[in-house]
C-alpha cells in the first residue's frame, strides 16, 4: 500500500499539479479577458503556442531557459496590446460584439496557426527539459522539472491576484469590469486598461508555452487541446473570476490524473468534459463572480 | 465656463435632446427641472461623455470635450455624480475613493494622500468604513461615497443626477450643505432634481427642459422666475 502511494499516486497527483498550474496560467489571461472586455479570445491557445514557438526560437540561438521565462512574456505583451488595439477595439463597439469578437479572433488562431506551420514546418520539436533528475520527498521521487514548475506558476498566480486585488492598478480593472462609464467619468482609462490586461493575459498564455514546452511537444496545433482544458476550467470556476479558475484549474486536472490511474487514460478527458457539462446545467455561473462582481 | 452649443442626442431612432444650448459660468449652480424622459440625465450624460451628440458642441474653458473620451473629459476636471450613484460594490470605500485620484493626474503621493486626508476629514463615516466593500453602505452613505469620489477628483465642473432619490430627509439636508460648500469653493455645478425646493435653494439659475429643449430659463432668487417655472413644467 505504502508503495503504491509512493511510487504511482503522489507521482500523478505532482504531474496532475503541474498540468493545474500550468492550465490555470492560461485560464487566467482567458478569464481575465472575458471578465473584463466581455470577449472570449479564441486566439488564446496560438498565443500559448507562439510563447512556445518563441521560447523554442530563442533557445535555439543560445538563450538560456531561465531568460526565457522573463523574456517570452516580456514580448509577448506589445503583441497582445497591438491585436487588441489594432483588431478587437476595432469592432468592439458593434452590436454583435460577442458574435463579431468571437470570429474575429477565432480568424485570427486560424492565420497564426499557420502562420507557426509556415515558419516552423508541421513536425513537433522536443526542446530540452532544462531541470532533470528528481528529489526525494519522505520516500517518494518526484521529478524536479514538474516541482519547478509548480513553484513558478504558483508564483506567478499569487502575484496576479495580488495585483489584480491589491493594488490600484488592480482597483482600475475591476472597476472597468464592472462598470466601464462609470470608471471611465473618474478617469480611469479604459480602452488602455483593457488592451494592457488583454496583453498580460496573451502574456500568461506565452509564460505557460514556455513552461509546458520541455514537457510537452511544441508544435504549431499545441493550443487546440490545452485550450479545450482551459475553457472548461474558466466555465467551471466562473466566466471572469480567478479565484475560480483556480480552484477549478487544480481540481479538473487532479481529476483528469485520478481517473486515468483509476479508470483509464482514455476516460479521463470525457470525465472533465462531463463535469463542465454538468456545471453548466446545475450552476451556468460557475464556482465564483467574475471579475469586478467578487 | 461650460458652453452647450445647439446638440442633438439620439437613442437610436428617438431624438432626446433637440438642439439644446446652455451655458454656465464659473461658481455657478443651476438647477435643471422637467419631467422624466424629457432629456435631463441624457443632458448630462452627453456632457460626461457617455453619449455622443449627433450635432452641436459642448466646450469648457473653450476646450471642446463633445468629440473626447470619458475618462479624458474626466482628467478635464468634470465630476459625474450619477442617478443611480454607481459605485463600485465589490471595490473599498478607499478603493473607490481614490479611484478618484486619476482625474488629477501629476498630482504627488503627498498631495493624494492630503486630498484623502480631506475627504475623511469631511465625511467621518467613510473613514470608519474605508475597509468595506462599497455594498455594504447605506443608500445615504453609498451617495456620500459618489459625492466625495468626485472632490477628491478635485473637479471644477459637478453633475450631479438626483442626489436626493430614496434618501432621508436629514440625509438629504447633509447632502445640500456638500453642494453648498462645493459652490462657495467656487466649484460650478449641474444639479438635475426632482425636489425643486431643495434645489433653488442652492441655485443661481434654473433651467425647465421640455422635449429636449429648454423652455423656461430663469434665477432662483425670481419670485416671478419660481412662478413660471411652475407653470412650464406643470407641477
Amino acid at each position: 500500500m505504502l508503495d503504491y502511494l509512493q511510487f504511482v499516486l503522489t507521482p500523478q497527483i505532482v504531474t496532475g499539479l503541474a498540468l493545474g498550474v500550468a492550465v490555470i496560467l492560461v485560464a487566467l489571461g482567458l478569464t481575465i479577458i472575458f471578465g473584463l472586455l466581455d470577449v472570449i479570445n479564441m486566439s488564446h491557445g496560438e498565443f500559448y503556442a507562439l510563447g512556445a514557438f518563441i521560447a523554442l526560437a530563442l533557445g535555439q540561438v543560445g538563450l538560456p531557459f531561465w531568460a526565457l521565462l522573463f523574456a517570452v512574456p516580456i514580448l509577448m505583451l506589445p503583441i497582445g496590446y497591438l491585436v487588441e488595439r489594432g483588431l478587437i477595439q476595432r469592432v468592439f463597439h458593434s452590436k454583435d460584439r460577442h458574435i463579431t469578437t468571437l470570429l474575429l479572433t477565432f480568424g485570427f488562431a486560424l492565420v497564426l496557426e499557420d502562420a507557426l506551420r509556415l515558419v516552423f514546418g508541421p513536425n513537433p520539436y522536443k526542446p530540452e527539459t532544462p531541470i532533470r533528475g528528481a528529489v526525494e520527498v519522505l520516500g517518494t521521487y518526484l521529478p524536479l522539472y514538474r516541482l519547478f514548475m509548480v513553484a513558478i506558476g504558483g508564483l506567478v498566480i499569487v502575484g496576479t491576484a495580488l495585483i489584480v486585488y491589491r493594488t490600484r492598478l488592480g482597483a482600475m480593472v475591476r472597476a472597468a469590469a464592472f462598470d466601464r462609464n462609470m470608471a471611465a467619468s473618474l478617469g480611469v482609462p479604459v480602452e488602455r486598461v483593457y488592451a494592457g490586461a488583454f496583453a498580460f493575459g496573451v502574456a500568461l498564455a506565452g509564460l505557460a508555452g514556455v513552461l509546458l514546452a520541455p514537457i510537452y511537444s511544441v508544435f504549431p496545433t499545441m493550443g487546440r487541446d490545452f485550450i479545450l482544458l482551459a475553457f472548461t476550467v474558466i466555465i467551471v470556476g466562473g466566466m471572469g473570476s480567478i479565484g475560480g479558475a483556480v480552484i477549478a484549474g487544480l481540481f479538473l486536472t487532479q481529476v483528469q490524473a485520478i481517473s486515468s490511474l483509476y479508470i483509464s487514460p482514455v476516460w479521463a478527458d470525457p470525465i472533465v468534459f462531463g463535469i463542465m457539462v454538468i456545471m453548466l446545467v446545475v450552476r451556468p455561473q460557475g464556482l465564483r463572480g467574475g471579475l469586478g462582481h467578487a | 465656463m461650460l458652453q452647450i452649443r445647439d446638440i442633438h442626442v439620439h437613442y437610436g431612432r428617438s431624438h432626446i435632446l433637440q438642439g439644446l444650448s446652455l451655458s454656465a459660468a464659473p461658481g455657478e449652480v443651476i438647477g435643471i427641472f422637467g419631467r422624466n424622459g424629457v432629456g435631463k440625465t441624457t443632458l448630462l450624460k452627453t456632457i460626461a461623455g457617455w453619449l455622443q451628440p449627433t450635432s452641436g458642441t459642448i466646450t469648457i474653458d473653450g476646450t471642446a470635450i463633445h468629440h473626447l473620451s470619458s475618462h479624458r473629459i474626466a482628467r478635464l476636471g468634470i465630476g459625474f455624480v450619477p442617478e443611480d450613484r454607481r459605485i463600485f460594490p465589490h471595490l473599498t470605500v478607499q478603493e473607490n475613493l481614490t479611484l478618484g485620484f486619476l482625474q488629477v493626474p501629476g498630482r504627488s503621493r503627498a498631495q493624494s494622500r492630503m486630498a484623502l486626508d480631506e475627504v475623511y476629514a469631511k465625511f467621518p463615516r467613510l473613514k470608519e468604513r474605508r475597509s468595506q466593500p462599497g455594498m455594504t453602505l447605506s443608500g445615504g452613505e453609498q451617495q456620500m461615497l459618489a459625492m466625495a469620489r468626485v472632490m477628491i477628483g478635485d473637479a471644477r465642473l459637478l453633475l450631479i443626477d438626483e442626489p436626493s432619490e430614496g434618501l432621508a430627509p436629514i440625509i438629504v439636508a447633509e447632502l445640500y450643505a456638500i453642494i453648498r460648500t462645493m459652490k462657495e469653493n467656487g466649484r460650478t455645478v449641474l444639479l438635475v432634481e426632482q425636489n425643486i425646493t431643495n434645489a433653488l435653494a442652492v441655485s443661481d439659475r434654473f433651467v425647465a427642459i421640455e422635449r429636449g429643449q429648454i423652455v423656461h430659463a430663469g434665477t432662483a432668487a425670481s419670485e416671478s422666475d419660481k412662478q413660471q417655472l411652475m407653470e412650464a413644467i406643470a407641477i
